[in-house]
């Protein structure tokens, strides 16, 4: 199954603009989890000062057309929505397998110890948390459409994207 | 003093008083006059304890009196979780142990609660008690929960069912080359959940087993699992079995192009750690998700 939504919603991370000051991982664990507690967040912010390069980077949900969280996941917990485009996890239906953190190359989900399930990014309901509370603009919802065009740049090189 | 062999006194130490209703039903259901059982009301009269439920502050001093004056020679039962491990009350302010912590035990008779004709049947079984018909009468119908067993070619490692155990019968143990799921037979409390969630139906519940044993770590079900390496930091992480499971898993749900697949196969030969924390991996790990955006949108 191979969904297609030009219009949905996506997060993009723009490496060029963060600051990493890791205000969304604060704002991402707070509204999750009532706590500033970065662990607990669904985004993570890495920062290397020896590289030359490439400083920052983000490990965050693609919300990928065609999961492979929701492909492997054995409970059906993980599901894309079809309506707006999101990958949530359904907490009352995963049984802590960890396969979607196995599968996912990002390793997006993590396993929260104290719900014994994994969690990961929801969307925040469609307003999220941590593109709200990026100063520095790194973080910015768009149409799907734009976010695809802008990793290809990113991540697949402009030769390879043709 | 009773002149019957078999005198059992009841015990209830601290439970829910489940096991003790299983245990009220043994007499409208097994003829004990001709088993030569008798159920007595005092500790004096008896040569059998079933004990129920883990001992707490008040019932430990009383436990320790009935062992005293039971007659001898005795047979002290744990009859249910409760008493083998203090189930659910584990950690409870007011309890101080197992049975076993406070009174030697011969036998332990498991589930939550166990049935009366198990715990018929155990003592059937230790006592060499026979009647005509007594194997109709406490057999276990077909489909009956019993203790869990792991097919060690079928499991994957990933630990789901120790996540979602209720009695904390299930604990993975890793080593630096193996990962362990171990079942342990004193805190199973048989209610299949590990059965129901094991994402590749690696545990079956036997019933055919005896929910009885002499010694506390009598038999465990367990399977041990080959962990693979990180290309990226050269540590040990998941189970082989577990990483290709998910391979096969997208396998049959999506359609990737051999390029794709192949760096995705590569993926999961890195850790979770170096996956997160590694910018050249994430860089890696993105590009994969962006050629697979690109293709999905056309």
């Amino acid at each position: 199954m191979v969904w297609n939504q030009p219009d949905a919603k996506v997060i993009v991370y723009d490496p060029q603009l963060c600051t990493g000051c890791r205000y969304c991982e604060v704002a991402c664990a707070v509204w999750h989890c009532g706590r500033i507690d970065v662990n607990k967040s669904r985004i993570r912010i890495l920062f290397d000062e020896k590289s030359a390069t490439e400083r920052y980077s983000a490990v965050n949900c693609q919300h990928c057309d065609d999961p492979i969280c929701c492909a492997v996941c054995p409970s059906e917990a993980l599901q894309k929505d079809e309506r707006t485009g999101w990958v949530t996890s359904n907490s009352s239906k995963c049984v802590g397998c960890e396969m979607c953190i196995v599968a996912c190359p990002l390793a997006v989900p993590f396993f929260d110890a104290e719900l014994k399930v994994a969690v990961k990014c929801d969307f925040c309901d469609g307003a999220p948390e941590c593109v709200k509370h990026c100063s520095s603009g790194a973080l910015r919802v768009c149409a799907r459409e734009e976010a695809v065009r802008f990793n290809e740049r990113l991540f697949l090189g402009a030769k390879e994207a043709q | 003093m009773g002149t019957t062999a078999t005198r059992i006194y009841r015990f209830d130490a601290s439970g829910c008083n489940g096991c003790d209703v299983e245990v009220l039903e043994i007499s409208p259901l097994v003829p004990l006059a001709e088993l030569g059982v008798e159920i007595v009301g005092t500790p004096e009269e008896a040569n059998v304890l079933l004990v129920t439920g883990g001992a707490n502050l008040k019932s430990r001093r009383e436990l320790e009196r009935a062992y005293a004056v039971i007659a001898e020679p005795s047979l002290v039962v744990a009859v249910g979780s409760c008493a083998a491990t203090m189930g659910i009350f584990k950690g409870g302010y007011a309890m101080t142990g197992p049975i076993d912590a406070i009174i030697p035990v011969d036998l332990y008779v498991m589930g939550c609660p166990p049935r009366p004709q198990v715990i018929m049947n155990a003592l059937a079984d230790t006592l060499h008690l026979t009647v005509e018909g007594i194997e109709t009468l406490l057999h276990t119908p077909q489909g009956f929960r019993g203790d869990p067993h792991v097919d060690q070619g079928k499991c994957i490692g990933c630990g789901a069912c120790a996540n979602v155990c209720p009695a904390a019968a299930i604990e993975i143990v890793e080593s630096e080359a193996t990962r362990l799921v171990r079942f342990m037979r004193k805190d199973c409390i048989f209610c299949a959940t590990c059965r129901d969630v094991c994402p590749s139906k690696a545990v079956e519940l036997h019933s055919g087993d005896k929910p009885w044993f002499r010694r506390k770590d009598a038999s465990t079900s367990e399977a041990r699992l080959e962990r693979r390496t990180c290309v990226a930091c050269g540590t040990p992480f998941l189970p082989d079995a577990q990483l290709n499971w998910a391979m096969s898993r997208v396998d049959e749900k999506l359609e990737l192009g051999a390029g794709d697949r192949g760096k995705l196969q590569r993926s999961l030969n890195i850790c979770m750690k170096c996956r997160r924390n590694s910018i050249s991996e994430v860089r890696e790990a993105k590009s994969i998700l962006a050629s697979l955006a690109r293709k999905a949108s056309g």
